[in-house]
């Protein structure tokens, strides 16, 4: 919502793009078949047309706007995120943006008890976090699919009906110049939490609310405070309202305040009522002297929503359409892009057929996997933030109460931020194997480590498969060579990344002190499998012949 | 004596435990439960110093929170 007089796309500092209708295809009477339709414009499905785009697979993206979100909403990007913008070649512009962050603070009754400190070392490319409005994010990820011949995105294409047959799905689509059928191999619906696909496919989400609403306000305002993440409870100034604070680029700053339950959430959002609230948590609560003003606002409220399955058939979910998650955590926009570089990569195995439609099988396990370790998670801090008992209540103030001085209570004031899932169960993953005792495990992202001045171990993945090689001067068992040979042969997309203590060639990476072969738990000979989203699908020591092959057979959903 | 503290995870498994039982408890009885469970809990860790180190802590927080 915003201000009496100010339409929704009327923003104190982002100049609404609007994009054209253009007639498609279809209404111009000829044949047309899309391997990949994907509704929904937002940030999960541009991302999903990336990640396509990347693997070389075509598609087509129908959104009912002509424009980016209506407010800031997810403004929280994770580095595991960065990482998957980096491998669509889009991280640029985020990172020029968006404000970078690794620290945060918690009040309690207006004094300072913890401060927290996300991890973070050198041998990062990105910050653990940064802050930007989800137009921007929007917006740069639109940029970038407009740029490729193999993304078509169609504005102001509102699907009224989905039908789904044998061999594919079809789509009834309502423009300004006619309605007409799309069809299509496969359909990804990225169309948010009121998803028009997954009310079409008679399906429901599952799960619960919680008590406690947010109030989730915008407004610009110059302050010298830094890029923190601040989260204030039992203010004397709001003492029934939790209240969290970050700062987004162009002098913008989130404010969300908890209403207390007797709180009627429609008056509350009355404009006045806002501005009364707000003006008192800016003077009273933040301590700022200086004007401000209102840009947006929104109402929001906790739930632990979930599909019971996110593929059916030809059609695969992603984002707010497969799950809803509460705010605390900020695991909404992030668990949305790795659904869809999950689905993305997949799906274009499948449609280049180097995987049998088997590899699909495996989406729901990994990703509503994701989800409910979410919800795990989730409601334990949205317990600590919106108490929705007294006995909650007074938990919860115990706690902060001894955390003023004693590290031991501290923990239930960390916010718990996302932290990328591990898909250690999936029927992708291989199991461990013994001897090692650093890196990731199987399931697990890869991490990143500092090679060079402006030189990271994730920039040299290959697009598809890697093999991370470890070797003493370079060279490559021959057995092995051969291995890599054969499976390129017949089709598959596998690079070989070697990491030498001596290199002999310009091919491959130095790792003169060992630091690399240290954090990989890595010998000569040693070899990780990695997965086109960066996730570990196995590891050896020293692998035996045929071990690679096997391992990619299980990475593409087996034989 | 022992110096064994309750891993973070099992403090957790603590706080939710008792915000249950409070919330199952009559409002007007949660200080005589809390008091309770103060002496119990004293019991079980067998060692003057630290329970009384304990008392001191909670004390401090409530003086300096509730200013």
């Amino acid at each position: 919502m915003r201000p009496a007089g100010r339409a929704e796309t009327d923003s104190l500092y982002f100049d609404y793009p609007h994009f054209p209708f253009v007639r498609p295809a279809e209404l111009e009477g000829g044949p047309t078949r899309h391997r990949v339709a994907i509704v929904g414009a937002g940030p999960v499905g541009v991302t999903a047309a990336l990640e396509l785009a990347r693997h070389g697979v075509d598609s087509v993206v129908l959104d009912d706007k002509d424009t980016v979100n209506d407010g800031s909403r997810a403004i929280c990007i994770s580095r595991h995120s960065l990482e998957i913008l980096q491998q669509l070649g889009v991280d640029g512009p985020f990172v020029e943006k968006g404000l970078g962050w690794t620290r945060g603070r918690t009040y309690f009754r207006d004094r300072e008890i913890y401060r927290f400190e996300m991890p973070h070392t050198q041998q990062e490319r990105f910050l653990p976090m940064y802050n930007l409005q989800q137009q921007y994010i929007e917006k740069f990820l639109i940029d970038k699919a407009a740029e490729s011949e193999r993304i078509e995105l169609r504005w102001r294409s509102a699907v009224t009906g989905v039908r789904q047959e044998e061999d594919g799905v079809t789509l009834e689509v309502a423009t300004p110049e006619g309605d007409y059928r799309l069809e299509c191999d496969y359909l990804l619906a990225a169309d948010g939490a009121r998803s028009m696909v997954r009310k079409a496919l008679g399906l429901a989400l599952h799960g619960e609310a919680y008590e406690g609403r947010y109030v989730i306000a915008d407004i610009r305002m110059h302050s010298d405070f830094p890029t923190e993440r601040r989260a204030f409870f039992h203010s004397a100034a709001l003492p029934d309202s939790t209240i969290l604070v970050h700062k987004q680029p162009d002098d913008i700053w989130r404010i969300d305040y908890q209403l207390s339950p007797d709180e009627d959430p429609e008056a509350a959002v009355e404009e006045g009522n806002i501005r009364d609230r707000v003006g008192q948590i800016v003077r009273e609560v933040l301590g700022e002297r200086d004007d401000w003003e209102l840009e947006w606002w929104s109402l929001y409220k906790a739930y632990t929503l979930a599909l019971d399955d996110y593929r059916h058939g030809r059609v695969l979910f992603i984002g707010d359409s497969a799950h809803l998650v509460p705010i605390f955590g900020v695991r909404g926009l992030n668990n949305g892009l790795a659904d869809a570089a999950n689905a993305g990569w997949k799906l274009a195995w499948v449609l280049k057929e180097q995987a049998s439609e088997r590899l699909l099988d495996s989406y729901t396990p990994e990703r509503r996997g994701a989800t409910l370790d979410v919800f795990a998670n989730a409601g334990k801090s949205t317990r600590f933030m919106t108490p929705p008992s007294r006995g909650y209540r007074l938990m919860r103030d115990a706690a902060l109460s001894l955390a003023l001085h004693n590290d031991y209570a501290s923990g239930f004031a960390n916010p718990r931020q996302v932290t990328p899932y591990t898909y250690a169960e999936s029927p992708l993953t291989l199991a461990d194997e013994a001897g090692f005792n650093a890196g990731p495990m199987p399931g697990a992202p890869l991490f990143n480590r500092r090679l060079s001045e402006d030189g990271f171990l994730l920039d040299y993945l290959g697009s598809g498969f890697t093999l991370l090689h470890f070797s003493h001067d370079g060279s490559i068992d021959p057995a092995l060579a051969e291995c890599l040979n054969a499976l390129q042969a017949a089709g598959q997309r596998i690079d070989v990344l070697t990491v030498a203590r001596q290199p002999g060639s310009d091919n491959t990476l130095a790792d003169r002190n060992g630091n690399l072969f240290a954090a990989y738990g890595a010998d000569p000979g040693s070899a990780y499998l990695i997965r086109p989203d960066r996730h570990v699908a196995a590891r050896w020591k020293r692998p035996e012949p045929g071990d690679l092959e096997a391992a990619l057979a299980t990475a593409l959903g087996g034989n | 004596m022992t110096d064994t503290t309750l891993p973070f995870a099992d403090l957790e498994r603590t706080y939710e435990r008792l915000a249950e039982t409070l919330d199952a408890l009559p409002e007007a009885q949660e200080r005589l439960f809390l008091a309770q469970l103060a002496l119990a809990l004293a019991h079980r860790v067998g060692d003057l110093e630290r329970v009384m180190a304990a008392i001191e802590e909670a004390r401090q927080g409530v003086e300096e929170t509730s200013a």
